[in-house]
């Protein structure tokens, strides 16, 4: 039995127990503070900051030691004496100096002094005066004599004082020319050490400069950071990039940084670097100081997503690549969903999406992977066609596919029918998606239902069709039109290859603007093909099929050739066997919608069996929207039929209708990919229970894993506001022109032909001769008038400016408002107004000049330059480049001294060859001043002297491409002009 | 008591900021992984013969176009584009060393390779030149020429010759087989330039034959390229001292055979 714990009498607790849950307490007290401590203190960033330096610290080691091994021994002696010598003369001149500047202060005080001196002198002297000039007018001869006396004196006194101040002032001039000159040598000194220090000694500082000392630790060491630690969060603030927090935007606050210490810096990309260590890609244009988007400006999350402030693995929002890495996560950082995240970080193959949040509508990036081919993939689809898209990109363009107002005579119903059932089978390149007999239509009754809904929406358009008559065409030859087609720019657009599939031509997607004509002629009747190819519009007002404007023979040629394109599966279909009880039930739906059951009945009863076909038809088509995309009888003002996805890219998750589907990870981007491959896939499961007229119809378009990564990265794109509009990069008036003239391009193909923006000419893989190919149209505002280009674009057949190539550019029948657009396009791309003033008139030296050199230099041998000039056989000048007789009216005056000094950094590759050799310094040697002493050019020598006063002086004119291009242009502009 | 311990977090400040201000001087002691070594050359050689089958004969060009280029040639002139010796041997064809050799660098030749456009005519119309070697081009002709070189991984440069005998200097940093030259004024006229980064490359002679010296001994893959005929690849075995014999043989419609 224990005896119960002594009392002291006047206590009522026990001191001993109270001792021992005192010192437990504090103990445990302890124990949690240096556990908070230590736990507020490990941060995991700090432990990878750390890290990163020590591993830089290695490879630093290393380089060092290559270099050691590049010098040989006695090299770095020298280099380490230079040094040293350079530092000891460095020392002396600095004691020098600052002895002169000590100097420099006590002579300011002299002349201070003596300045002072004088001025005081000076203010007697003139007291004295007034005194003077009193007693003159007032005093007797004594005080007139004594006046006179103290004038004198003081004006010898304040004589010299000034003598002193300007000795001490020329003192002080001297000492300062003389520390101007100590500093300057001073400088220059300290240039040369750190030159010398440059590559050893400079990488044995920056090792040891990581090295991991005493300060390092203690400057780390809790309580102790709050100095400057070496391991410390990084952040910078972004005023105007929003990150929306519970409900209100605010600026955000990047730190990624503070764990991706690497991110802005070169080098550490190699097999040796793991993220976070490694740099960024593409620095030139990302994250370092000197790109267009630094990280001070810019930060991380605002184009990668996530969130901003987080110093936390898991917190930060990152997106794990697969399951794989998912589970490396788990274990590594113990890494968890964000649910309460809207934006985790994107898979860096979407990060070009936050593009558009800056860039806006005029987005076009000719080196982005995705972005870009996604934006072009939406337009060749048309799926702003269905689902609204709010940008002007994707706004108030005309319908994507053909119309079928006159599709009857185009035509045959049975291949109409056909083709509706499996465009990709005919043609496996086409943008015509898959509406039937898809995985969520598979049950018997509606394999009935989609073939009689397939034989009505044909029934219905051979209904409304209007039938114009075209008569069959001449006969032509098949081998002419084979060439033609290949020559005269139908490849810009369209392909002729019975085994090409739409991703071989991914991301250059220009030649698939048009159809594969393969199988042409198993599909079209030749008298329409004949009309057609003749005048596009005559059939279709709004296509944008231009006119080649074929002679009648070339027509007939090229239908002879297309019509030779046929394929026996396609020509003796029939119409598919249509269950007329499906059909009829269907029927019966629909009228359901406005009438009661018996009226419904009744009304079936008294239709025929082709207006119930018609009926459906129109029901059809609205159903599946297929006036989105074609011009159709009917349904001129239909509304677009899905979901707009202006804000897709900021959609919760949670709105994402995922179905049954357990297999695809939620997150925005998945939902998006899995719909745009299998677009019917969130009705597993839901087949039974949906009635036919509930189940998805968003069709199959047959998308490579390529293009459907494109497009989610544009559709992702589609968010809210999230930049203010500072930050915006289409602000201003440019803006708006670009982005104009982008869809223009984009809408026409002209990148089908043409280079613009470094970017198209996919007609190259049709045509191999470099030479051959359309002109790149880089640089195309500062280099034609806006006028001339005006009137070209209204009539490109008016003059033939490149005679030698096969490929016409087309007329495409633009409206002026087209034509203006595409005209401030080029002018504002290349950052020029877009009317110019006219060229002062020429000094006659400039003609004379520019006359004789024109000759020099041969211009004429390629460029046609009067009316004789393509006179000799075979390949004559007019095949070589534009004749100069179109230039004043053509060219902007200001342009071409500028192209002929340097035409490849205007055009590469061109075949203007450089006159003028580019210097380092980015001025130009010319060749002239040296050729002119050659005894060939005597006559021109003479010729030149009359407007020069000097040899020197006409060498010294020859020898500034400035000027010699300026007189060529004067001689082309105003000699050749005449 | 308090005030002492102030005392010492500030002797500790102190001793921080000297620390941190005066020791980040100090030179590292360790050493890492030396870089290779630059490559040794060797004795060993290689001597082949190039042989064309049932092949066609050259072709002649036409100068009308520059009535200059016409007056400069008496014969025809042919494209040299298919070159045979009484032997059947193929000149014009680029040897050289594509895979086996040791890594590092070799030392650029002082020497310059020169291009002369002489006859309204590329001269040598197939060459080899070493990256970073100088390659003078020349206009020997009283005629404008523009020398446009049209290389993937090299710069592109297109430079007009106005004047007889001028000259331009160039180089080629990046290896590239080859590097094709064209005269935008005269179409007709072309060369070939192959750009290697190592010494063991040669050009077949009217004969066909070509020697590549001074290898270390190794096993190399070589490759023989010819502009209208194709490349093809052969697999040779080298030891010092020794000169191996490889025989490549093209045939007529560009499918080479080895």
């Amino acid at each position: 039995m224990a005896t119960p714990p002594k009392k002291t009498p006047d206590r009522h607790y026990d001191f001993g127990r109270m001792n021992v849950a005192f010192a437990w307490s504090s103990l445990l007290l302890l124990v949690v503070t240096v556990w908070m401590v230590v736990a507020d203190y490990a941060k995991p960033w700090k432990r990878l900051q750390s890290e990163f330096r020590d591993l830089e610290r290695q490879q630093l080691v290393s380089e060092l030691e290559a270099e050691r091994q590049q010098l040989n021994e006695s090299d770095i002696v020298a280099v380490e004496a230079e040094i040293a010598e350079e530092e000891a003369g460095l020392a002396g001149q600095r004691d020098a100096l600052e002895e002169l500047e000590d100097r420099l202060v006590g002579l300011g005080k002299k002349v201070y002094a003596a300045d002072a001196e004088a001025r005081t002198t000076k203010s007697k002297l003139d007291t004295a005066r007034y005194q003077l000039d009193a007693a003159l007018q007032h005093g007797d001869e004594g005080e007139k004599t004594e006046a006179r006396e103290r004038v004198d004196q003081l004006a010898a006194q304040y004589r010299e004082d000034r003598k002193a101040l300007e000795a001490f002032q020329e003192e002080r001039r001297a000492v300062q020319e003389s520390i101007d000159q100590k500093r300057a040598g001073l400088v220059e000194a300290e240039g040369k050490l750190a030159e010398l220090r440059k590559g050893l000694d400079g990488l044995r500082l920056r090792v040891a400069n990581l090295d991991k000392r005493l300060d390092y630790f203690l400057l780390n060491a809790p309580l102790m950071d709050f100095v400057e630690p070496p391991l410390k969060i990084e952040q910078v603030i972004l005023s105007g990039l929003y990150q929306d927090i519970n409900f209100t935007a605010v600026d955000r606050v990047d730190r990624c940084m503070t764990c991706h210490v690497a991110a802005g810096r070169a080098g550490f990309d190699g097999e040796d670097w793991k993220q976070p260590f490694r740099s960024h890609p593409r620095l030139d244009l990302f994250v370092s100081a000197v790109s267009p988007h630094p990280y001070t400006e810019f930060g991380c999350t605002t184009c990668h997503g996530g969130l901003d402030r987080a110093t936390d693995f898991a917190r930060a929002g990152h997106s794990p690549r697969d399951e794989e890495q998912k589970r490396e996560w788990i274990e590594k950082w113990g890494w968890e969903p964000q649910k309460y995240l809207d934006d985790p970080i994107l898979p860096a193959e979407y990060s070009e999406a936050r593009c558009v949040q800056c860039h806006g509508d005029g987005v076009w990036t000719p080196e982005s992977v995705a972005l870009d081919p996604g934006r072009e993939l939406i337009l060749r689809t048309g799926c702003y066609k269905c689902h609204e898209i709010g940008y002007t990109a994707f706004e108030d363009l005309p319908r994507p596919g053909p119309s079928l107002e006159k599709i009857a005579a185009k035509t045959r119903p049975e291949w109409a029918a056909e083709w509706i059932r499996a465009p990709r089978e005919f043609r496996p390149t086409t943008w015509m998606p898959h509406f039937f007999f898809q995985k969520n239509t598979t049950s018997e009754t509606n394999l009935e239902r989609q073939r009689a809904e397939i034989a009505a929406v044909v029934a219905y358009l051979w209904n409304v069709s209007k039938r114009p008559e075209y008569p069959p065409p001449p006969a032509g030859d098949a081998a002419r039109g084979e060439e033609l087609f290949q020559t005269v720019g139908c490849t810009g657009c369209h392909l002729l290859d019975a085994t090409a599939e739409r991703d071989d031509y991914y991301p250059e997607i220009q030649r698939l603007h048009g159809p594969n004509l393969v199988r042409t002629g198993s599909k079209v009747s030749d008298g329409w093909l004949y009309a057609w190819l003749k005048d596009p519009r005559q059939f279709a007002a709004d296509t944008r099929m231009p006119s080649l404007r074929l002679t009648d023979r070339e027509a007939a040629d090229l239908v002879a050739y297309l019509m030779a394109q046929r394929d026996p599966a396609y020509e003796g279909l029939e119409m598919p066997e249509v269950d007329a009880r499906a059909r009829d039930e269907l029927v019966l739906d629909y009228l359901q919608n406005n009438l009661t059951i018996e009226q419904s009945e009744a009304r079936l009863a008294e239709m025929s069996s082709l207006e119930r076909d018609v009926y459906l038809g129109e029901e059809t088509i609205q159903k599946y929207g297929c006036w989105g995309c074609h011009n159709l009888a009917g349904f001129e003002n239909a509304k677009p039929i899905g979901v707009e996805i202006t804000e897709e890219g900021s959609k919760p998750v949670h709105q994402f209708d995922f179905g049954h589907v357990h297999d695809v990870p939620h997150t925005r981007h998945d939902w998006i990919r899995t719909k745009l491959l299998d677009p019917r896939i969130w009705d597993h499961g839901k087949e039974e229970v949906k009635s036919y007229g509930e189940l998805l119809k968003m069709p199959h378009f047959g998308f490579s894993e390529r293009e459907a990564d494109a497009i989610v990265t544009a559709v992702l794109g589609f968010t809210k506001e999230s930049v203010a509009e500072s930050r915006r990069a289409d602000r201003g008036p440019e803006g708006p022109k670009l982005a104009a003239g982008r869809k223009l391009v984009s809408l026409y193909n002209c990148q089908g032909c043409h280079l613009i923006e470094d970017k198209g000419r996919a007609i190259r893989s049709a045509i191999e001769d470099v030479g051959m190919l359309p002109p790149n149209l880089a640089a195309q505002g500062a280099r034609v008038q806006a006028d001339w280009l005006f009137e070209y674009l209204h009539d490109p057949g008016a003059v033939q400016m490149r005679p030698w190539l096969g490929v016409r550019m087309p007329t495409f029948g633009f409206s002026d408002e087209e034509i203006n657009t595409v005209v401030s396009y080029f002018a504002a791309r290349d950052g020029r107004e877009t009317f110019l003033s006219p060229p002062a008139p020429p000094d006659s030296r400039n003609r004379a000049v520019g006359e004789v050199t024109f000759n020099m230099l041969q211009c004429a041998k390629c460029h046609p330059a009067g009316p004789q000039a393509s006179a000799a056989a075979g390949v004559g000048s007019a095949e070589l480049a534009p004749s100069l007789l179109l230039a004043t009216s053509r060219l902007r005056h200001d342009w071409v001294p500028d192209w002929i000094k340097d035409p490849q950094s205007w055009i590469r590759g061109t075949n203007m060859p450089a006159n003028f050799m580019r210097n380092p310094d980015g001025t130009y040697l010319s060749p002239l001043a040296g050729a002119i002493d050659a005894p060939m050019f005597s006559t021109q020598k003479q010729t030149l002297m009359r407007h020069f006063e000097s040899e020197e002086e006409l060498r010294d004119y020859l020898a500034d491409a400035d000027r010699v291009t300026v007189a060529l242009r004067d001689h082309i502009w105003w000699n050749l002009g005449d | 008591m308090r005030k002492k311990n102030f005392l010492a977090a500030l002797a500790i400040l102190a001793a921080i900021v000297v620390v941190a201000c005066g020791g980040a001087e100090k030179a590292p002691t360790e050493t890492a992984k030396a870089p290779a070594a630059a490559p040794a050359s060797g004795t060993a050689s290689i001597a082949g013969t190039i042989a064309y089958a049932n092949g066609d004969p050259d072709t002649a060009i036409s100068m009308n176009a520059d009535p200059k280029c016409a007056t400069l040639h008496k014969e025809p002139v042919l494209t040299e584009k298919i070159v045979t010796g009484e032997t059947g041997g193929l000149a014009n064809v680029f040897v050289y060393v594509k895979a086996g050799l040791p890594a590092g660098k070799y030392p650029v030749p002082e020497t310059t390779h020169l291009l002369d456009q002489k006859g309204c005519q590329y001269r040598p119309h197939v060459s080899g030149i070493r990256t970073g070697q100088k390659l003078i081009i020349r206009n020997s002709d009283p005629t404008l020429h523009n020398v446009h070189a049209l290389p993937k991984v090299n710069q592109e440069f297109n430079q007009g010759q106005p004047f007889e005998n001028m000259e331009l200097e160039r180089t080629f940093d990046k290896a590239e087989v080859m590097v094709r030259f064209k005269c935008d004024v005269h179409p007709w006229m072309s060369s070939y330039m192959g750009v290697v980064d190592h010494p063991f490359f040669a050009v077949s002679d009217a004969a066909g034959s070509f020697k590549i010296d001074g290898l270390p001994a190794g096993e190399y893959t070589l490759e023989a390229w010819h502009e209208e005929l194709g490349t093809t690849t052969q697999k040779v075995s080298v030891t010092e001292g020794q000169a191996a014999s490889v025989a490549f043989s093209f045939a007529a419609g560009g499918v080479p055979s080895s």
